[in-house]
């Protein structure tokens, strides 16, 4: 590798205007999900608790009146009443690390990062095939072994940079705002929040790599995008239709990277049938456990295929 | 060292398409000497393009050897490839970069100092219009960037495949001019060109291809051939052709009375003895277009290979 090279196409990345726009935004959609958590989880301030009084003081009354209807005791407080119908229309919970991680806006976050820098690998790839400027490049290095490896891992790091900073920044901006709430906060919450961002991370810059990977193959940037959005809609259905188990379904290997292991369903055998399932017996509950190695063999494999692919088709083939 | 800058033997390029194999060079061979301008001449579709896309490693060839500067390519490329400077088929630079942002690339990615780009954009007058976007040139500014990149490198080799394209007579000229300077100062310069005017004008050599095959190469005048015909101009035509004639020689129509022959000296002689003083008694040469389309005679035209 030329750190020569490196250099150039980071210079080449940071010139490129649909890049720096996919960077952007991969800065900007995950603060505004952050932003939209953090007032989704708001404490309940007294001028909503009196406005929502107001506005329900008639459901008040008959929740006073005929408490039972309200799964209240009878002779109820108004108060409690007041506290009830509030809950209803005020229900916020208050954040949670742990819940955004497992069910919250945490996978949102490594979602929008995969896709824009994804798109940013392939964009970056697909500009020297539709400009023909590939032909030029090659005349002053045509050792292409060089020229591709510089290329792929200028993406991966500006992947990588960006997928880091900007999920650290997300899961520590959680945590001040939970530190700001005086919300009770598990020892090592925090941690386990930066791990799952920084795999999320990880996932999002081997995206961009296969992005890249997969663009410099086709030699196509729609080519590309075609090819992953079939894969994406067909996949599930592919891994379906062959009965194959959900070990292989393609978002739960992302969920097993991310969330450091998941557990996925399979049929329990005929032997289960009919008699009585402990909670300790995952053969009959159905339950698997798919570990984090098991999801980046899966995604691993794939980007090996794809990058050996792309590196030996640009090694060999005719450049236009 | 070879005294041969290019030397290629048996270059075959072959093309799997859908109505079958494509033969786009046929056993080829191509020597350019060091130093001066070397015309590569042949018609449309004639190979032209693919044999310099392989020399310079961006198509592979199907069979044959190739040499620059005595270095085996596509294997040895690597070590030769910063002497030669190349522009293939139409210019190729990302769009939405200013042409000095496209010229910096290419030169850091050799270890060029930035100050080149500069010098090398003046040179083909760029200057001023350096900092706008590629995409906003006119197709004479984009061969100019195409040619200022090539300069990048300070070659020893430069191969110019159609650099006049889209260029407006004054910059013709000039590049024209260039080329013929960079030939004349130790920089060897293989022309690809369709027009036959501008090689002759530039070239001190030259090869010509036809359907992937050669053809003829050598020196240009050797290719134009001695001249072996005079126009004879007198006042009366007819009746001087008609002693010509008489006396054995072989008389044609072309522009006024031409007679082909290898002795002039004879001619003056028998029109003397009959009474007919010339006016006129102009060699009559062939030109490279002539002898290009003698050469190439009954070669398909299609797309540029």
């Amino acid at each position: 590798m030329s750190p020569r090279l490196l250099r150039v196409e980071l210079t080449r990345l940071r010139w490129r205007r649909a890049v720096i726009l996919l960077v952007l935004l991969a800065v900007a959609i995950p603060a505004f999900i952050g932003a939209a958590q953090a007032w989704s989880t708001r404490p309940v301030s007294d001028d909503e608790i009196a406005q929502v009084a107001r506005e329900h003081a008639g459901e008040i009354d008959r929740c006073t009146e005929r408490p039972r209807q309200y799964g209240m005791p009878k002779g109820v407080s108004e108060q409690r009443c007041t506290d009830l119908i509030v809950g209803w229309y005020t229900g916020r919970e208050p954040l949670s690390l742990a819940q955004q991680r497992n069910g919250g806006s945490g996978m949102a976050v490594v979602a929008v990062l995969t896709a824009l820098l994804l798109l940013a690998g392939t964009t970056f790839a697909g500009h020297d095939w539709n400009s023909g400027s590939m032909s030029n490049q090659l005349l002053f290095e045509p050792r292409r072994r060089r020229v591709w490896t510089a290329k792929a891992l200028a993406v991966t790091v500006v992947a990588l940079v960006t997928a880091t900073v900007v999920s650290a920044a997300y899961w520590l901006a959680m945590w001040a705002v939970m530190r700001a709430r005086d919300l009770p906060i598990r020892d090592g919450a925090l941690t386990d929040s930066l791990a799952f961002g920084l795999r999320g991370a990880a996932f999002a810059a081997a995206a961009a790599l296969g992005g890249y990977a997969l663009t410099m193959l086709l030699r196509s940037t729609v080519g590309t995008i075609g090819v992953l959005f079939a894969v994406s809609v067909a996949g599930g259905v592919i891994v379906a239709v062959l009965g194959l188990s959900e070990h292989w379904q393609p978002q739960k290997n992302v969920s097993a990277i991310v969330k450091n292991g998941t557990t996925y369903w399979v049929q329990p055998p005929p032997s289960c049938e009919g008699r009585p399932i402990r909670a300790d017996d995952t053969e009959c509950r159905g339950e698997r456990e798919l570990s984090v190695w098991d999801g980046t063999g899966y995604y691993g494999t794939a980007l090996v295929l794809t990058a050996g692919a792309s590196l030996v088709s640009f090694r060999r083939r005719d450049v236009p | 060292m070879s005294e041969l800058v290019i030397e290629a033997s048996g270059l075959r390029k072959e093309y799997r398409t859908r109505r079958g194999l494509r033969v786009a060079v046929d056993d080829l061979d191509l020597a350019v000497p060091r130093g001066g301008v070397h015309g590569f001449l042949g018609p449309n579709g004639s190979g032209k393009t693919t044999t310099i896309r392989m020399l310079l490693g961006l198509s592979r060839a199907t069979a044959g050897r190739m040499r620059l500067f005595g270095e085996e390519v596509p294997r040895r490329l690597p070590h030769v490839v910063d002497r030669v400077g190349a522009v293939v088929e139409s210019p190729k630079f990302s769009p939405n970069f200013s042409g000095h942002q496209n010229l910096t690339l290419l030169a850091r990615s050799i270890g060029v100092p930035s100050e080149r780009v500069a010098a090398a954009v003046d040179t083909v007058g760029l200057t001023g219009r350096d900092r706008d976007r590629y995409k906003s040139y006119s197709l004479g500014m984009k061969q100019r960037l195409a040619i200022a990149a090539t300069l990048l490198k300070e070659p020893d080799l430069l191969i110019l495949d159609e650099p006049t394209n889209g260029l407006d007579p004054a910059g013709i000229r000039e590049i024209r001019d260039t080329i013929r300077g960079l030939g004349e100062s130790g920089v060897t310069v293989l022309l690809s060109s369709h027009i036959l005017a501008e090689v002759q004008q530039v070239c001190t050599s030259a090869t010509i291809i036809g359907q992937g095959r050669l053809l003829a190469s050598g020196k240009v005048e050797d290719l134009v051939g001695a001249s072996t015909a005079y126009r004879v101009g007198v006042p009366n035509a007819e009746a001087a052709a008609r002693v010509l004639t008489a006396a054995g020689f072989t008389v044609r129509d072309g522009d006024g009375l031409v007679v082909d022959t290898d002795r002039p000296a004879a001619v003056t002689e028998t029109l003397g003895a009959a009474g007919i003083w010339l006016d006129e008694l102009t060699p009559v040469r062939r030109d490279l277009e002539a002898a290009f389309l003698e050469l190439t005679a009954g070669t398909e035209l299609g797309g540029d290979r």
